[in-house]
């Protein structure tokens, strides 16, 4: 049973990784969305098997809001914003797809470096995700560096915020409950300023191509 | 041997009117050394070690001649390809008269030859260095040989600075140790160099001899020269420089690694494996995008050397964590590569010679249909090619066999970087194989396949029977030596035993199959492969004849879309390559330009061009920029040199005060 | 001896099977097309008819053209030997997965090269891009085989099977599944599928295997045909035994046999169905949207790789 479920916990966390993989190297904005969607509810499936594995119920709270949140309500008022704004499906990456996949190939070979000696010292069940997640973050900045438009830079820090999820929680069963409360509603509130100027940025530029950005220098 | 070496050069300094009669003494007296050298080899491997001292210097200790397996191998290696450049040179040579200077060829050749029979046979510091040189010096003057050519001094040129360079490196790291130890014999050194040097030392010796003897070999990012210097010389001289003369490099580094130094530091290895992977792609990536034949094969040997250093920093990493069994795979695997490569790339370059000697052309875009005018060339490259795109049952497919195998055991070790490093080192040789694979596709249908693309291509013929006899020798060892791989192990074991201290032959071979770890993990028998294959391609034949019965073959034009087909229509090379350098664009930065020819219509154009050039990368970022310093830095400092006698002695004046200070 | 002559019986059925998954995988094809489409003992008519045929053979071509259909053919026959469908019996011992590898590496070499030797510009263009897309996914294939022998510790493709089948559920992981996956991409480019080629177009230009045929005919042409088939089966029967082979026979008794006989007809219509699936549903990618694909392969299989030795 035991090992069914540590199985069941790796399958779920190469799954967030995959689809960390799967959203630098797709091309349309909204299938980028839907994979996002997929990974909050890996991640919340991965937290839910933790929880059971443990017993700690406040980590069932946090699962159940990760999927509600993440994988339904956030998603939701993405592809709301896009269809206001009638954005192009194309993501405009800066970097071409070959070379950003083999990039992020390297982030998690770093991830998986770096974080070798903390795993050794884990006591945690969920020991070896931690160089997982750490790859899930750098790969979410990455997507924040290379990809110019600004809905793609509000999923790369989504992506951020689930590999920091998921490190918290392959360390230390998670955070106290109150800090991962005060996260979510951080992050609710940040998706919404994002969703305005969003729409702002659309307005003065005609274009979600934040590199028109640098003409605010001028 | 080397008697016999220094009776083919008086031979040919005596003969110098006769040119004929030169060609014929000199490279004859050489087929036969090479022959005795093979003889000594294999009796080296049969009875043991054989040491001979002669002058004994008081200081310099004995000048000692040990060849142990390890030298054996190698000199083994020298002496078939020697061989076969002789025979081969017998009808190649022939051209030159009336050209250029044969007494030059015919004496330089013999002392190339002997230099590097005396390289691997030398057991002493100064007499390696004194044969290194000697080797460098006369390669040298036979990359210069065909002087004439536009580009040929200065390649030659180029090819002396880097081979000094690197001999400068090597004679640092090789006195340093003598230094250590006390002594220059190699015997000494392997006893006691290892003891009281600091870590620091031991890896900065390293080091120079990493990039000294690289230099030779032509590793990233130290291998210019050799695509410009292999494909100048003579045929013949590029069959030795690629097949051999690039080894004997790979030589002193496997014996400077681990009988002087005693690899025990793991970087070493990782390093290592770093650099194999490294130049594997590079060199492949370049070969690919070349037009001329034998530089492309020229790259394609730096592409080899890569792999083969892909599998001596594989064994250096499994000796420094001390598993020998695994770094004696290793090791075997790497020496096995070393052989064939030889024997496979000198093939190449012969034969690639007859081309160019045929065609009297360079260029794979202007030949084209030699198959069918150059049969027996044809079929002699296409088994060089099978070998090197390592296809089975050819030689090539076995060493590259056990290569992968020696990379996948690497996870029994435990430590992170060098499981993800073996795992890339294995993607890289993955990819470097299947791109060697297009590499050899693409030269070998551009210059024998489809339709001639020039009247030279059309007017060529076969070579002369010496050349034929010379290239099929070393095309029918790339067959047996495959074949056979499971016979020639136990021997190539004896030499890599010397160097780890242990003995796999009996567990990788089993009568006639190749076994890693007694058949659990993986077998392979080339023998049976080969025999399967060359039964069933005649029992097809007979089964499809029996099949729906007898049918008509004719022959008709290759379907045209009622368009006459000229060789315009064939894809060239650089069209064949042309998807994998878009790919890889991002490493080649290559240029490219679009030209229109004013017209008066800007919706339709009379003319257009287009041209895409690879720029030198490693020429114009590294050498280019330290050249340059070079430059400056002596033009800062000429102006020391005043020229009036005065201030030379003011300088010795000066000097001169400073000493007696210091020195109160 | 008897292992043996199971092996060969194994091969045999291997040989027979295959233009039959052609047949099957064009009439699903053809199904989801909503067209009725060919019957699917079809190939067999075809070789068939191909084999009476005369063949015209370029007058420009050398010897490799005569010699390309029967070096594939023979090829593809002594792999088969190698590769175990419903019981662990194979003539492994003559090679292992890597030697696989390499024998179609060989098949290919052939084809290309004889796809230059009409001197015709669609050979050409199929040779240069078979050539790069064999290139890029080569490294994937070995690193998904890599995935294999690090969960097996062997690469003898009979020992992987029968360690994988006896093992129960205890080495199914992340790493087994993302090299499937990685495999499953190896099959569609090695093999010509969308969304790698499209192994039924009649437009030159977007063809990669089918140019390297364009110039056969009759019997050389019948050969260079059932090679391809023979290729697709053997694909789809390494990707079952080497990373999910439950089901197959580990011992030779009756019924083990006919139950490692029945699922392993199963398995073969299973991805042939995917594939059909897989071919109905999207369209070829362009050639220089491949690296795109075949990365994305790469990266899984090096995901594969790096799964099992952090989890």
């Amino acid at each position: 049973m035991a090992e069914i479920n540590l199985n069941l916990i790796n399958g779920l966390a190469a799954m967030v990784l995959l689809a960390a993989f799967i959203l630098v190297a797709t091309g349309r904005l909204r299938t980028m969305v839907r994979v996002f969607a997929w990974q909050s509810l890996a991640l919340g499936l991965l937290a839910a098997a933790v929880a059971y594995s443990t017993g700690y119920w406040h980590i069932y709270v946090v699962a159940a809001l990760t999927i509600v949140l993440k994988a339904l309500i956030i998603p939701r008022i993405i592809d709301q914003i896009m269809d206001r704004i009638q954005v192009a499906n194309d993501v405009e990456p800066s970097v071409r797809t070959p070379s950003s996949l083999l990039i992020a190939g390297g982030m998690a070979i770093l991830a998986y470096y770096v974080a070798e000696p903390l795993i050794q010292s884990g006591e945690t069940i969920t020991a070896g995700a931690l160089a997982l997640s750490l790859a899930v973050v750098l790969i979410g900045l990455f997507i924040m560096i290379s990809r110019k438009k600004a809905i793609t830079q509000v999923i790369g820090l989504l992506v951020m915020e689930n590999g920091l999820f998921m490190a918290a929680l392959s360390l230390s069963y998670g955070m106290p409950l109150i800090v991962e409360l005060g996260v979510f509603f951080d992050i609710m509130v940040a998706v919404l300023i994002m969703g305005v100027f969003v729409f702002r940025i659309n307005r003065t530029f005609e274009t979600l191509d934040t590199s028109f950005l640098r003409r605010l220098k001028d | 041997m080397i008697a016999l070496g220094a009776i083919a050069t008086t031979a040919a300094l005596v003969t110098a009117r006769k040119e004929r009669l030169c060609i014929q003494l000199s490279f004859g007296i050489s087929a036969v050394a090479a022959i005795m050298g093979l003889l000594t080899s294999i009796s080296v491997f049969l009875e043991g070690d054989l040491t001979f001292e002669f002058i004994a210097f008081p200081f310099l200790g004995p000048f000692v001649i040990a060849i142990d397996p390890l030298a054996a191998l190698f000199l083994a290696s020298i002496s078939i390809v020697g061989l076969a450049a002789a025979i081969y040179s017998l009808g190649y040579v022939p051209q030159f008269i009336g050209k250029y200077s044969i007494v030059k060829f015919c004496a330089l050749f013999p002392i190339f030859l002997i230099s590097m029979a005396m390289v691997v046979a030398s057991s002493n510091v100064l007499l390696f260095l004194i044969f290194w040189e000697l080797m460098s010096l006369s390669s040298y003057l036979l990359v210069a040989y065909e002087h004439k050519e536009e580009g040929a001094a200065s390649a030659a040129w180029l090819y002396f600075v880097m081979a000094h360079l690197g001999t400068a490196c090597i004679a640092a790291c090789l006195l340093y140790l003598s230094y250590a130890s006390g002594s220059l014999d190699f015997h000494q050194i392997a006893l006691y160099a290892g003891q009281g040097m600091t870590e620091l030392a031991r890896s900065s010796a390293f080091l120079l001899a990493l990039v000294g003897f690289g230099a030779k070999a032509g590793i990233v990012p130290l291998h210019v020269w050799l695509p410009q210097a292999h494909p100048t010389a003579p045929s013949n001289v590029s069959a030795l420089m690629s097949g051999v003369m690039v080894k004997l490099a790979v030589y002193m580094l496997i014996r400077t690694a681990f009988q002087f130094l005693h690899v025990d530091i793991l970087w070493w290895g990782l390093l290592t494996l770093f650099i194999g992977s490294l130049t594997a792609l590079i060199g492949v990536l370049y070969a690919i995008a070349e037009k001329d034949v034998k530089r492309a094969l020229a790259f394609s040997t730096v592409e080899n050397v890569g792999v083969i250093l892909i599998a001596l920093g594989a064994a250096m990493v499994f000796y420094a964590q001390d598993m020998l069994q695994l770094a004696a795979l290793a090791l075997v695997a790497c020496l096995l590569h070393v052989l064939f490569h030889s024997l496979f790339k000198s093939l190449l370059f012969l034969a690639a010679g007859s081309v160019v000697h045929a065609t009297g052309t360079k260029d794979m875009e202007r030949m084209g249909g030699l198959a069918k005018r150059m049969r027996y060339t044809s079929l002699l490259f296409f088994v060089g090619a099978l070998s090197i795109s390592a296809i089975p049952p050819f030689n090539g497919f076995v060493s590259e066999w056990l290569i992968f195998q020696s990379l996948l055991l690497s996870y029994t070790i435990q430590d992170v970087t060098v499981n993800l490093l073996m795992a890339i080192a294995l993607g890289m040789l993955a990819l470097t194989g299947a791109l060697a694979a297009a590499c050899f596709v693409r030269i070998f249908g551009s210059v024998f396949l489809a339709r001639p693309r020039s009247e030279v291509a059309k007017q060529a013929k076969e070579a002369n029977r010496g050349m034929l006899l010379a290239m099929s020798i070393l095309a029918v060892l790339c067959l047996l030596t495959g074949v056979l791989s499971a016979q020639i192990i136990p021997f190539v074991d004896q030499a890599s035993a010397d160097i780890v201290g242990v003995s796999i032959g009996s567990q990788i071979t089993d009568g006639w199959v190749l076994e890693v770890n007694g058949g659990e993990v993986s077998s392979v028998s080339p023998i049976l492969l080969a025999a399967l294959l060359g039964l069933m391609i005649p029992f097809a034949f007979l089964l499809v004849r029996s099949l729906g019965g007898r049918t008509t073959r004719a022959k008709g034009d290759t379907w045209d879309c009622g368009t006459p087909l000229s060789p315009r229509n064939e894809y060239t090379p650089t069209g064949h390559s042309q998807p994998i350098l878009r790919i890889f664009n991002p490493l080649y930065r290559s240029k490219s330009s679009f030209t229109f020819d004013p017209s008066s219509s800007p919706y339709s154009k009379q003319k257009m061009g287009y041209s895409s050039s690879i720029p030198k990368l490693f020429e114009a970022y590294l050498y280019e920029p330290v050249a340059r310093a070079i430059l400056g830095v002596a033009k800062r400092a000429s102006v020391i040199q005043a020229g009036s006698v005065q201030r030379y002695l003011a300088y010795i004046f000066a000097a001169l005060v400073i000493l007696l200070l210091v020195f109160r | 001896m008897a292992d043996y002559l199971l092996a060969l019986v194994q091969t045999a059925v291997l040989l027979a099977l295959a233009p039959l998954l052609t047949g099957i995988i064009r009439k699903l094809k053809a199904w989801m097309q909503s067209r009725r489409g060919p019957p699917i003992f079809q190939p067999y008519l075809d070789l068939a008819k191909l084999m009476r045929k005369g063949s015209v053979v370029s007058q420009d071509a050398s010897w490799l053209t005569s010699l390309t259909p029967y070096v594939c053919l023979a090829s593809m026959v002594v792999a088969a030997l190698l590769v175990p469908a419903f019981v662990t019996e194979s003539f492994g011992f003559l090679g292992d997965l890597i030697v696989l590898v390499y024998l179609f590496a060989m098949a290919r070499f052939f084809m290309a090269l004889a796809a230059l030797d009409a001197g015709s510009t669609f050979g050409g263009m199929g040779s240069s891009r078979e050539m790069l897309v064999s290139s890029l996914i080569e490294p994937a294939i070995l690193l998904s085989f890599f995935t294999v022998a690090l969960l097996t510790g062997t690469t003898s493709l009979v020992s992987v099977t029968s360690l994988l089948a006896t093992s129960g559920a205890s080495l199914i992981g992340p790493a087994l599944l993302l090299a499937f996956a990685a495999f499953f991409i190896a099959i569609l480019a090695e093999n010509a599928r969308i969304p790698i080629d499209n192994p039924s177009t009649h437009l030159e230009l977007t063809m990669i295997h089918e140019a390297m045929l364009l110039e056969y005919s009759g019997k050389d042409l019948a050969l260079m045909e059932y090679s391809s088939m023979v290729k697709l089966t053997l694909f789809i029967t390494i990707a079952w035994s080497a990373f999910l082979p439950w089901g197959v026979a580990t011992q030779v008794t009756a019924p083990d046999l006919a139950l490692g006989v029945i699922i392993f007809l199963v398995k073969l219509l299973a991805l042939a169905l995917v594939i059909a699936i897989i071919e109905s549903s999207m369209a070829k990618l362009r050639l220089f949207r491949l690296p795109n694909l075949l990365t994305g392969a790469f990266i899984l299989a090096f995901l594969a790789v790096m799964s099992y030795f952090v989890l």
